[in-house]
């Protein structure tokens, strides 16, 4: 949008608004709300203006042929939606000329509306019937057939669609076309026949179904897992964090009589906007699964049996005090940060052991921080700010709109403004080519290699781009060495040259006209790269590829777990404590903790929210360990693959139930608060470590998630700023000013 | 006044489609002549000859053309708006039918003007046999040299393309057109004030310049004979000929090229005079246009001032004639059934009225009218009228309205008794 201001009127009230806002935009700022169905800030205008609802009466100036200029009155009245506002313009949003256009169209919205309202999941909370109660005819005049179709068809497994209800305003059409990216619904037939569908004979598999849901203004798209559940007017809510992955999307958690009934959007501007993705918005059902662990259980011979807390806690505190600094602790990534910073206490203060890990693939290189910086600072992770505003964007190994949903839809949104450029480097028949959102589909290039060569992919990433920049000069020599090395060629790995030439070419980007370049290229290594051997090799080439670009370059290993960047943080860790400060001694890995219960020197194992059996790299090698391991404790919500090995199962409460703080794959440190009570036998993650502490004679004193985030915030440098007056609504980033020189 | 033949002179002319007999009538000498002009001047010529927009708005051409930015660095297309569908018009396939080397000539003269690299035709999907005759005559002067790499052996290049739409009535407006050009569904896109013209921002984004058929077969006759020789024919603001396509109750219904400002009724005597009774009513512009009484008709002249002082407008030429045993509302049944089936779905006025008119009509028509059901008719004419997204549901309602003013009697006696007021002898037939 142009900086250039205009003078309007609006209804008499002169304003001044930016050029080219639109004046249903500008109405808003002096509290004129102008009724419309179609219009969204976030979708497309040109396919957009449809529904009519939003028309007002516009004058604007003319140029006479004598160059006198007068303002007239256009013949028509305008959609305000679709109006961008221009010097001198003059609009009346209430003159009797509107109040009744407005009334005709909902008259021709509502006369093939089936009018189901009672038996509606939209009922109560719908655009259609809140505008038809302000603005619309009490009665009809309709006196023919209304339109029938089957109901609630069912467009895939979590959306229905009833075709009787839609006023075809095609917000649902151009979200999956503009903003998801997958293009499946359209519309189908013409005129009144018109209907919403996916394309003939095929289902809508996006991974962003769950947003047409709440873009739809009447009840026409519905969640398949709420319909019938409640009514709007029944339901509570509470600003809450998604915990499906490590974007952290800010949620609305509807909750009723105590129990998880569905999630919805919650805006954050500078994280999700106003979107979800299925993956959260459906996976939270979670939350309302009824095989929760009600009480601790303790392992008798081959099965558990239900102990009372004192017993459980008792148990655990033995094992875990006689284990001492041979005791050890993995997972940690669905925990919340107050629980992780309590359970390293127990670890590294009171049982003297060193041995955390968060991490579950094969290789354990420091990506926590980011790239740490030379003085040893650590750097916040990229936000998805800047990644909007990055120059050149290189997925490698990641399926991203699966792992990273709001990170894909973040630079879907800069590719089709025209400002990145995006490179998708995958195994084929990787996820990336079966997503109906993908990078690929708008990558300037696509390099696909045989599966399993994700080293070999990077070396022969970086030689291209010493091919094409034609120096390899700010490389290290163990660099030089190391690509030396690489003998093979592109295609012995089932990669195209031109493939990688053109992947390089972009990523090396023009030379630029300033001795420094500004843009910046960011490159993400994906889940499938992480959990193969070769981690080490896969930093140092792409590494490299950034520096040597004329971007200023930036390689990640993002977060994947909604608390994963919490636990890397707050030292999860063996070799770093909280805020990345080294911790000597350095303790035991993931790896070696697993080989380490069976040749003794680990005895006692906590193992917290993570299904260890499902996540590590190498499952069989997993349950082996666990299998050996002389005792272990799980703390989880459900009776889990590895809470199946364990000794002591301790039941936590979830999300729902309780404060708490998540750190998301941006560094951004985001409070979720509670919805409604746990279930009286389960406890808080930190509360268990607190009583485990108190039992082995070493009392902390918090009383609350508020108490710990302030002692964080007072002792874990880079989350100074974190502390919890400082989230509010749309949470903080961690920054690291504060250790500098250290 | 009266029949005047420019585009039509021809028209017998055995062989005229092909480029060689085309050629002996004067054909390419305008585009040799405009290549050896410039831009500019061959734009000053359209400007003097006054020619409007002939696919119905009436739009000044040349206003359009200057509009195209000829020197900015973007590909550029020209369009020709050949997916004639207006009911009771016909004027465009003859044509493309008959002398396409007309059309594609006055393509490659505009592609010139504007320097607009890329051209499409594109034409209704019904009209096979003259895609057939555009496809040929673009063989033609491919072969020829007046299209492809440097056109007339000038340094202007042009290539023209054939696109068949897919039956579609709304693919006619212009906005809908480049939608469905570009792959996309038929649905109009936005316009001033909300979006720049076409001219600016057409297709792909790019500055496209779109014409009707027949506006495009009257260039190189202009540019040939000169500007001046157009706007001598025709009235003070409409200047030159225009087509009719004259159907209904006359004795000869056909295509017939007329002096813009022509009386109405010199034209029903060209096409053989009224048959089967006397003048009962005529749409004079297609059926999107206000039908006349015969007691208006008389005094109507066929200009597109005359037309809109008369309640109606001179539209795309589609002149139908009914005589005294024509049932208005059985008329106005077909027309809201095919806006009905024709409104693309968009938006919520057209969508959704043109169906309830419809069914009104059928309602009606089968004997269960009520009396509120007129006054219904034309507040719904009304809730439609100049709050459609495009002139679809405008061109919807208004005959409709029109038809109510004009001859409410017969809605009347249709709802009092079910039947038509004409008894047998009616036409057309309720079905």
């Amino acid at each position: 949008m142009s900086a250039e201001l205009v003078n309007i009127v609006i209804n008499g009230v002169p304003l001044t608004v930016p050029a080219g806002e639109m004046i249903i935009e500008s109405a808003r700022r002096i509290g004129v709300e102008i009724p419309h169905f179609c219009y969204h800030p976030r979708l497309s205008k040109e396919a957009g203006a449809n529904c009519r609802m939003c028309l007002v009466e516009v004058s604007a100036p003319r140029r006479n042929p004598d160059g006198s200029v007068v303002v007239a009155k256009m013949p028509k009245p305008q959609t305000s939606c679709s109006l961008p506002a221009s010097e001198g313009m003059v609009i009346e949003t209430e003159t009797p000329a509107i109040v009744e256009a407005r009334r005709g169209i909902l008259e021709f919205l509502l006369i093939n509306h089936p009018l189901d309202c009672p038996i509606c999941d939209r009922g109560g909370e719908c655009p259609l019937q809140n505008n038809t109660l302000h603005y619309g005819p009490p009665t009809t005049r309709f006196v023919e057939q209304k339109r029938h179709l089957p109901k609630a068809f069912p467009l895939s497994d979590y959306v229905v669609l009833d075709r009787e209800r839609c006023i075809h305003c095609a917000r649902c059409t151009r979200f999956s076309g503009d903003v998801a990216g997958d293009a499946q619904l359209g519309f189908l037939k013409r005129g009144a026949d018109m209907e919403v569908s996916p394309h003939t004979g095929e289902r809508f598999t996006s991974l962003f179904s769950g947003n047409t849901i709440e873009l739809c203004p009447v009840g026409a798209l519905l969640s398949r897992s709420y319909r019938f559940r409640g009514r709007p007017w029944d339901l509570m809510t509470q600003k809450s964090v998604c915990t499906q992955c490590s974007n952290g999307c800010n949620i609305k958690l509807d909750h009723r009589a105590g129990r998880f009934v569905r999630v919805n959007a919650r805006v954050n501007e500078a994280v999700n906007e106003e979107w979800t993705c299925d993956r959260g918005k459906f996976g939270m059902e979670y939350l309302a699964r009824d095989d929760r662990l009600q009480a601790p259980l303790i392992r008798r011979g081959a099965r558990f049996e239900q102990a009372t807390w004192d017993e459980a806690l008792a148990v655990v505190a033995r094992a875990l005090g006689d284990a001492g600094a041979k005791s050890a602790f993995l997972g940690g990534t669905r925990s919340a940060n107050e629980d992780l910073y309590v359970v390293q206490r127990l670890f590294r203060e009171v049982l003297a052991s060193n041995n955390l890990d968060h991490r579950m693939g094969p290789d354990f290189v420091a990506v926590g921080a980011g790239a740490m910086a030379s003085d040893g600072r650590p750097t916040p992770p990229v936000s998805f700010g800047e990644l909007e505003d990055a120059s050149v964007f290189v997925a490698f190994g990641a399926d991203m709109a699966w792992e990273q949903p709001m990170a894909y839809l973040r630079l879907r949104k800069a590719w089709r403004r025209g400002t990145i450029r995006l490179v998708s480097v995958a195994a084929k028949g990787s996820a990336e080519d079966e997503r109906p959102n993908s990078l690929a589909s708008m990558a300037a290039a696509v390099v696909r290699h045989d599966a399993g060569h994700e080293v070999e992919a990077a070396w022969l990433m970086l030689r291209q781009v010493v091919a094409a920049i034609g120096s390899d000069d700010p490389l290290t020599d163990e660099v030089r060495r190391q690509l030396a090395g690489v003998k093979l060629s592109p295609e012995a790995i089932g990669c195209s040259p031109q493939e990688l030439a053109t992947a390089a070419a972009v990523i090396v980007g023009e030379a630029p006209a300033e001795p420094t370049a500004t843009g910046k290229l960011a490159i993400w290594i994906g889940e499938t790269a992480v959990r193969r051997p070769g981690m080490k090799d896969i930093l140092a080439a792409l590494g490299a590829v950034a520096a040597l670009s004329r971007y200023d370059g930036r390689v990640s290993v993002p977060a994947t777990e909604v608390n994963e960047q919490g636990a890397r943080d707050l030292g999860i860790s063996p070799d770093t404590g909280p805020g990345y400060r080294a911790v000597r001694p350095a303790g035991l890995n993931t790896a070696a903790i697993l080989s380490g219960v069976a040749d003794g020197s680990v005895r006692a194992l906590w193992i917290s929210g993570t299904d260890v059996v499902g996540r590590y790299w190498d499952p069989p090698a997993a349950i082996r360990a666990l299998e050996a391991c002389p005792f272990l404790v799980v703390t989880d919500l459900h009776l889990t693959p590895t809470a199946q090995m364990a000794d002591v199962v301790l039941p936590v409460a979830s999300v729902a139930e309780r404060n708490g703080t998540f750190t998301n794959v941006e560094g951004r440190v985001q409070q979720f608060l509670k919805a409604y009570d746990p279930p009286s036998g389960v406890r808080q993650e930190w509360r268990i470590a607190m009583q485990v502490a108190a039992r082995l004679g070493s009392a902390m004193h918090y009383a609350s998630s508020r108490e710990m985030l302030a002692d964080i915030a007072a002792t874990v440098p880079i989350y100074v700023g974190c502390g919890p007056d400082a989230l509010g609504d749309e949470g903080k980033r961690w920054f690291a000013e504060e250790v500098a020189g250290q | 006044m009266g029949e005047l033949r420019v585009l039509l002179e021809h028209r017998d002319t055995p062989g005229i489609e092909t480029l060689d007999v085309y050629r002996s009538t004067g054909g390419y000498e305008g585009l040799a002549r405009a290549v050896s002009m410039s831009r500019a001047d061959v734009i000053a010529e359209v400007k003097a000859s006054g020619l409007r927009g002939r696919g119905g708005a009436g739009f000044p051409t040349w206003i359009k053309w200057q509009g195209i930015p000829a020197d900015a660095p973007m590909v550029r297309y020209v369009v020709c708006n050949a997916d004639e569908g207006e009911p009771g018009t016909f004027k465009d396939r003859e044509l493309m039918l008959k002398q396409p080397h007309m059309v594609v000539e006055g393509m490659a003269i505009a592609g010139y003007a504007t320097n607009a690299r890329y051209g499409f035709v594109y034409i209704r999907g019904e009209f096979l046999e003259s895609a057939q005759a555009i496809r040929r005559a673009i063989d033609e002067a491919y072969a020829q040299g007046y299209l492809g790499p440097g056109v007339c052996g000038s340094s202007h290049s042009f290539d023209l393309f054939v696109h068949m739409g897919a039956g579609s009535y709304e693919c006619g407006e212009e906005t809908a057109l480049m939608s469905s050009l570009m792959g996309e569904r038929g649905q109009p896109r936005a316009k001033p004030p909300h979006a720049p013209l076409p001219v600016i921002s057409g297709l792909w984004q790019r500055p496209t310049l779109i014409n009707n058929v027949e506006t495009y077969s009257c260039v190189p006759h202009i540019i040939r004979r000169g500007g001046a020789w157009y706007a001598s024919m025709g009235t003070e603001r409409s200047k030159g000929t225009k087509l009719f396509s004259v159907s209904g109750h006359v004795k000869r219904p056909g295509n017939y090229e007329i002096e813009l400002g022509t009386p109405l009724p010199e034209l029903v005597e060209l096409a053989g005079g009224v048959t089967g009774g006397s003048l009962k009513a005529v749409i004079p512009g297609g059926s999107s246009v206000p039908i006349l009484t015969a007691a208006q008709c008389g005094d109507v002249r066929l200009d597109y001032e005359s037309c809109q002082a008369a309640g109606t407008m001179l539209g795309s030429g589609g002149f139908m004639v009914f005589n005294e045993h024509t049932d208005i509302v059985a008329l106005m049944h077909v027309t809201a059934r095919f806006y009905a089936h024709e409104s693309c779905g968009k938006c919520t006025p057209c969508r959704e009225g043109t169906r309830w008119m419809y069914q009104i009509f059928r309602r009606i028509t089968a004997g269960q009218g009520r009396p509120e059901d007129i006054d219904l008719l034309l507040s719904i004419c009304n809730n439609i009228d100049g709050r459609s997204y495009c002139p679809l549901g405008d061109a919807a309602a208004w005959p409709i309205r029109a038809s109510i003013q004009r001859f409410r009697d017969e809605y009347e006696y249709w709802i009092a008794n079910g039947t038509s007021p004409l008894g047998a002898t009616a036409t057309p037939k309720v079905s």
